[in-house]
């Protein structure tokens, strides 16, 4: 070997064991996505988005000078199996954060486990109402979705008469219980609603209501395959024209299957898209594609929120200066960082943060309007 | 003018024509060979998938329809020779078999495309107007060509040499033999023939429906109950079973919501399976 190689290489290894010596004990995060079932198409993106949060918050100095390192677990399983793999690594590999991006039941099984003895973060959109003790969410509710946007369709587009079609389940029934209030304040009128089952694959029945209703805006809480089959029915009907829609889980993906030409008079309500033209988005996603190469899996809302989870993470343990929850409870309240959607603070658990309203271009999802600082309208006890 | 009436009429032809076609394929193989082929949904994705591939290489959409039918055909032979005929009269061996043929091709797909949601870039799907209502222009060629295509099919069935060796291969496979049918041969044959439609129904749905590897289930299910309430091996089975699930399914979600919709069809299938396990029109 070469005395000049050999050197470099005992130099490495000391910088390297200083570099151990500094973090201790390396922070092991629980990082809980649906690798499987229905939410799988989301796992790669969500994976590399925390990937990419551990390096750059590592490169900065970690949380409280520990470096993280991320556990992942699949939650794209029943509720029962995802929460014995959370188990599995909180007690097993000694997790001591857990960030989740999954659906409601698995987080409904994980906060029944955890019981508030290990700080959760919970990023995905979802229907609002969790008051855990220890569960940090930074996902987007109905109100901040709808209260704001509601009202600027209104004036801009002045619908009349909107229908409100659902997967019948809680996220897809309380999007549009709180859509009902803000329509009436409007002055305009609810003329339908129904729920249907996640098998739908057929909506012919649904969308000739909605032609015989004469709505001239249509509020689509349905979720994936069920969005895209919908979507694209209701165009093929001539419908497109007639009614705007709105949406506030129509991502990326999404809007894929659907097709650009069947997207016209489209919105998308969200607090992410991946092409807002704010600097720090642009930064987040120019590091991504730095990172995972430019066919790396598509960015989308619910693949960036794990970015905002391991963000608020940082905040608050800042904030608490410990990573208990007795500590971190009153640390959240207040606690802010400025991440790729902008400025972010958590109140009563949630976040206040702005919603960007997009319609379909030729290049998909163009921001049409921004609604700085919208709260979650969630009223949890810290 | 109230013209609602012509929509329900279009949607509810709409319904049969796509149930009819995507079902035509495991008619023939399951209600003729007696396979229960799960991987039959996989060969109705394949077919959508062949139209995502034609279109990212640039080609004309109606070149999906050629290279679908080889590459079911190819795919079905192999399937047949190796993985099927060692395991006939064994039809829960063949579930199982078929069931894991099912996952793989699922998994290649998705390994190969990824799992995200594909659209097909057509004109096709556009609507046009119909005496006050706006229907798509694809959606009436389809019910046609699906009406077509049975009526050929029936005819062919009825008439040609072959069709004949089929039911006499599958009214007596023993007794077929015997009098000089190469019943191996004529078995790989039907079953090519099943995949082959599998995978065309696909090319045909593909810029109506949701295109990911995931799909097969749903066509598997729909196809699986109408076999069951028409019974298996004749062309009254299954078009009973096409009127019977399909025209439930239609009418009642028109009437009463989706939800109703898909309950009675499973109410009504597992009646059929209890109370009159042979089907409307079974064989056996």
């Amino acid at each position: 070997m070469d005395r000049r190689i050999f050197l470099h290489g005992i130099a490495a290894a000391a910088a390297a064991s200083s570099a151990v010596v500094r973090a201790a004990s390396p922070l092991n995060v629980a990082v809980m996505l649906p690798m499987s079932g229905p939410a799988g198409l989301f796992g790669p993106s969500a994976k590399a988005c925390a990937e990419l949060a551990v390096q750059t918050i590592n490169a900065r100095g970690g949380v409280l000078g520990r470096s993280i390192n991320a556990l992942f677990g699949d939650a794209g399983l029943p509720p029962a199996e995802a929460s014995q793999t959370a188990l599995k690594l909180w007690k097993g590999q000694g997790a001591q954060v857990v960030i989740g991006m999954h659906d409601s039941a698995v987080r409904g099984a994980l906060v029944g486990l955890f019981k508030g003895q290990v700080p959760y973060f919970y990023t995905p959109v979802y229907e609002g109402g969790e008051c855990a003790r220890g569960t940090y969410v930074n996902g987007e509710t109905p109100a901040q979705q709808l209260a704001p946007v509601i009202p600027w369709l209104a004036s801009e587009r002045k619908p009349k008469r909107w229908y409100m079609i659902g997967n019948d389940y809680i996220w897809g029934r309380n999007t549009n219980a709180a859509a009902k209030g803000y329509i009436a304040r409007t002055g305009a009128q609810v003329v339908g609603d129904e729920y249907l089952p996640f098998t739908a694959d057929n909506f012919d029945s649904s969308l000739a209501r909605i032609r015989d209703s004469g709505a001239d805006a249509v509020l689509v809480s349905l979720v994936g395959g069920a969005s895209v089959t919908f979507n694209k029915a209701f165009a093929s009907f001539g419908l497109a024209d007639k009614a705007i829609r709105l949406g506030s889980l129509l991502e990326e993906n999404t809007l894929a299957g659907i097709g650009l030409a069947n997207a016209r008079n489209l919105y998308s309500s969200a607090g992410y898209f991946a092409n807002i033209e704010t600097p720090a988005a642009k930064a987040f996603s120019d590091a991504y594609f730095k990172r995972f190469g430019a066919q790396a899996p598509a960015l989308n809302g619910l693949a960036e929120s794990v970015y905002e989870g391991f963000l608020m993470l940082e905040a608050i343990a800042a904030r608490a200066k410990s990573l208990d929850v007795a500590k971190m409870e009153p640390a959240s309240e207040g606690a802010s960082y400025s991440g790729p959607r902008g400025a972010v603070t958590m109140h009563a658990r949630h976040v206040d943060q702005d919603i960007y309203l997009a319609d379909v271009g030729e290049k998909g999802f163009r921001v049409v309007k921004t609604f700085p600082h919208i709260a979650s309208g969630q009223t949890c006890k810290v | 003018m109230d013209t609602s009436w012509l929509l329900y009429a279009l949607n509810l032809a709409y319904a049969l024509a796509t149930l009819g076609l995507t079902t035509l394929g495991l008619a023939v193989v399951f209600g003729l060979l007696g396979v229960m082929n799960m991987a039959h949904g996989e060969f109705v994705m394949l077919g959508a998938y062949a139209v995502v591939i034609v279109q990212s290489w640039g080609w004309p959409i109606a070149t999906a329809m050629p290279l679908a039918m080889l590459v079911c055909g190819v795919l079905g032979y192999a399937v047949e020779r190796w993985l099927i005929r060692p395991l006939y009269a064994r039809p829960f061996d063949t579930l199982l078999a078929t069931w894991g043929l099912a996952m793989v091709m699922r998994k290649t797909v998705e390994a190969v495309y990824g799992r995200g949601y594909r659209n097909i870039e057509s004109t096709l799907s556009a609507p046009i107007d119909l005496g006050g209502v706006q229907y798509p222009g694809y959606r009436l060629a389809l019910i046609a060509l699906a009406v077509v295509l049975m009526v050929c099919l029936a005819l062919w069935y009825r008439r040609s040499t072959m069709g004949l060796r089929v039911r006499a291969m599958t009214g007596n496979p023993v007794l077929a033999q015997a009098l000089g049918i190469d019943t191996r041969r004529l078995a790989s044959q039907t079953f090519v023939i099943g995949v082959v439609l599998a995978g065309a129904a696909g090319v045909l749905l593909a810029p109506l429906v949701r295109i990911e590897p995931g799909i097969g289930v749903d066509y598997l299910l729909d196809s699986f109950f109408v076999l069951v309430v028409g019974g298996l091996g004749t062309l009254g089975g299954f078009g009973g079973g096409v009127g019977v699930i399909g025209g439930t399914q239609s009418v009642v979600s028109s009437i009463a919501g989706q939800t109703s919709g898909y309950a009675v069809v499973l109410i009504l299938s597992i009646l059929f399976l209890w109370l009159k396990p042979n089907g409307l029109f079974g064989r056996r």
